[in-house]
């Protein structure tokens, strides 16, 4: 997995290049918006983490080239205002997602790894969540290698979790992943196959239930 | 204490020689109406003098005598309301005819003299005439009692008054409404600006400001460019400081982080574990000290309200931490219900983040965080979190507001600021914070609560 680092700062870009490569990733530190275009010009990458306030033209403005050019390259932005501004300009610019200064690594691979994860399940059928590994042409799911017994319920279930790990889905986009017109679905209905997808897993990811908001995966804790 | 108002100033300025001028105006008004009334009267007198001359003839003697026949001297007397009298008096003096005990006026410059006399203890006015006819030098007096005359000039004087003080009301009036429409200007200027909000900063117009106030409001326009520029530079400062400080702290933290994991940094870990706590409290001390001083300031002018849904604040907040609450093996919840406020979302966010990540690091494994938002019954708004955690000691909830202030079970790193935060988002939006225990009595409720005022903005922004 290819990433593009686009931070003015060398102490922040160094950090996010090395953390970025301890997390597995092939990762590449451009310092400026200029720099950051020819690169991805010449050679392909899975994901671009760009600093808003670069010098010169800055983080939004590399995004907006790239957007006008429909480059489809998943970014993510990194900012160390706190107005909301900032965030608001970038979403809206087609970032697919923001982190604001400063954050832990822990925090910034996560946040990589639901992008690329994201990109990826689009292009192609095989997803990988930590120990587990989605593959959607023939909803099959392994857990550390073993195949999961699941029905086609508690695979969409599933699925659904992962391609958004790390936020909160909500019951109703659940209900939606497996409704289909044979019957009526209730929100009981979806916290019966959550809790029985919740205990095949074995400790290959954790869902946890955020009262009031719906439900998220996350790599189990050491 | 306040000066006296320009009105008053004008008016009294005005008035006060305004009625002197007016009762000038009366009295010479009487005057001037006297004087030929008076003239009048002592021509009548004259005119019996004369008649009666004409008919002062020298008797057998050759001393003056009257030859008027009793009824001519009747009529010459005849009078509704007063006395006429007369006396003729020969060189010498002596009474020739007439009223006896009437007096007589000596001669003077004028021919003939004019005057007030008594006449049996009732003021008389009295023409005293010299003339050099047949029988010689004779004078004769003729007086008339003063009823008709007094009655006249008292009529004058009234009339004269009735006219005048009519006149000094209505040009008081003219007075108080000149006065009031020649200040319109004044007050129009002042209500633009007792109507504007607190942080409206742009200048007043000029155009229909009047010339001997221009002066005054071009200060105030220069006034309010000042703080505004002021306000502005502010911002950009934090801006820039928050900037600044963030961007190497995040450096720091990174690289700490890694090389805390590193295999070739073994020998030295423990030490450079003890780096990174330090690193992420000082980190997280900015980044509290930050978000005061951008609520110090956007209690002053510069941050426009906008209008923002608790519901989604909670949401927001919730989504955001709940890997944190996980991750400490919290069971987190949202209850976002409906509640529109005036406000500053980052201000929220920030003030509500704080409110969970306290309750967050003070509940044990196991327990319980839940945040609400609502509308009460009374239009109330509210912002609320529930945990199962530690509490706060009773005695202790009105401290942990101050900043700086941690409480004596607090736990984990805290700099002491994330309640004084809040306290400060509060009191900028005009809610209420209060401390109480939580669902089980062990643990902690913090509610802010945002005064029953859906449109209005909250009342410490506005003026």
């Amino acid at each position: 997995m290819r990433v593009l680092v686009v931070e003015d700062d060398p102490l922040v870009g160094d950090g996010v290049r090395r953390a970025l490569a301890a997390g597995g990733f092939a990762a590449d530190l451009v310092c400026s918006a200029e720099a950051a275009k020819s690169a991805i010009e010449a050679e392909e990458f899975d994901l671009v983490v760009a600093d808003i306030g670069l010098p010169r033209a800055d983080g939004l403005q590399l995004l907006r080239h790239l957007r006008n050019r429909r480059r489809l390259v998943p970014v993510l932005m990194l900012t160390a205002r706190d107005g909301l501004d900032d965030r608001v300009t970038a979403l809206d610019l087609g970032a697919d997602d923001y982190l604001t200064k400063p954050f832990h690594v822990p925090e910034l691979l996560a946040r990589c790894r639901a992008l690329i994860r994201r990109a990826n399940s689009v292009a192609s059928a095989r997803v990988r969540f930590g120990e587990l590994e989605l593959d959607s042409t023939r909803k099959r799911a392994t857990a550390f290698g073993k195949p999961l017994e699941l029905s086609q319920r508690e695979w969409a279930i599933l699925e659904c979790l992962v391609l958004n790990a790390g936020y909160i889905v909500s019951k109703s986009k659940l209900m939606s992943a497996i409704a289909d017109w044979t019957d009526d679905l209730t929100p009981n209905a979806v916290e019966v196959y959550v809790s029985r997808v919740r205990g095949k897993l074995n400790g290959a990811a954790v869902i946890s239930t955020v009262r009031g908001m719906g439900y998220r995966i996350d790599e189990p804790h050491e | 204490m306040t000066a006296q108002s320009i009105r008053k100033r004008l008016l009294v300025l005005v008035v006060l020689p305004a009625v002197l001028i007016l009762t000038a105006g009366t009295l010479s008004d009487y005057f001037t109406v006297l004087t030929p009334y008076r003239d009048a009267f002592d021509q009548t007198l004259f005119d019996a003098a004369l008649a009666i001359s004409a008919h002062v003839k020298p008797d057998e003697r050759g001393k003056p005598a009257l030859s008027l026949p009793p009824d001519a001297i009747a009529v010459l007397r005849w009078d509704s309301n007063d006395s006429v009298l007369f006396k003729v008096t020969d060189r010498e003096g002596a009474v020739v005819a007439g009223d006896r005990d009437l007096g007589e006026l000596p001669a003077g410059p004028e021919n003939p003299a004019r005057g007030f006399s008594t006449y049996q203890g009732e003021r008389v006015r009295l023409v005293t005439y010299r003339v050099n006819g047949e029988a010689g030098r004779v004078g004769i007096s003729v007086a008339e009692t003063l009823h008709k005359a007094d009655r006249t000039r008292s009529r004058i004087l009234l009339t004269a008054l009735a006219v005048d003080i009519s006149q000094l009301c209505l040009a008081l009036a003219l007075i108080w409404l000149g006065v009031r429409l020649a200040l319109g200007p004044l007050r129009s200027v002042e209500e633009q600006l007792f109507q504007r909000s607190a942080r409206d900063l742009t200048p007043l117009p000029l155009e229909s400001v009047p010339a001997e106030i221009v002066s005054l409001v071009a200060a105030l326009n220069r006034l309010f460019a000042t703080v505004q520029a002021n306000s502005n530079a502010q911002r950009r400062f934090l801006e820039s400081a928050a900037h600044q400080l963030r961007t190497p702290l995040t450096g720091l933290q990174i690289q700490l982080e890694l090389l805390t994991e590193d295999a070739a940094a073994a020998p030295v870990r423990e030490r450079l574990r003890m780096l990174l706590e330090a690193t992420q409290r000082l980190t997280h001390t900015t980044q509290q000290l930050l978000a005061l001083a951008r609520s110090d300031e956007a209690a002053g002018l510069s941050w426009e309200l906008a209008g923002i849904d608790l519901a989604e604040i909670v949401e927001y907040t919730v989504a955001e931490r709940s890997s944190a609450a996980i991750a400490a093996g919290i069971d987190i919840g949202a209850e976002p219900g409906p509640a529109h406020v005036q406000g500053v979302r980052w201000l929220l966010l920030e003030a509500l983040g704080n409110l969970v990540n306290n309750a967050i690091a003070h509940t044990p494994p196991g327990g319980l965080v839940t945040v609400r938002s609502g509308t009460a019954a009374t239009g109330s708004r509210f912002l609320e979190v529930l945990d199962t955690g530690v509490g706060i000691p009773p005695a202790e909830r009105g401290q942990v507001l101050e900043r700086f202030f941690r409480g004596s079970n607090a736990r984990g790193p805290g700099s002491g600021l994330g309640l004084a935060i809040v306290a400060e988002v509060a009191e900028l939006h005009g809610a209420s914070v209060s401390i109480g225990p939580g669902p089980d009595e062990s643990g902690t409720c913090v509610r802010l609560e945002f005064p029953a005022s859906p449109t209005g903005p909250p009342p410490q922004l506005n003026r």
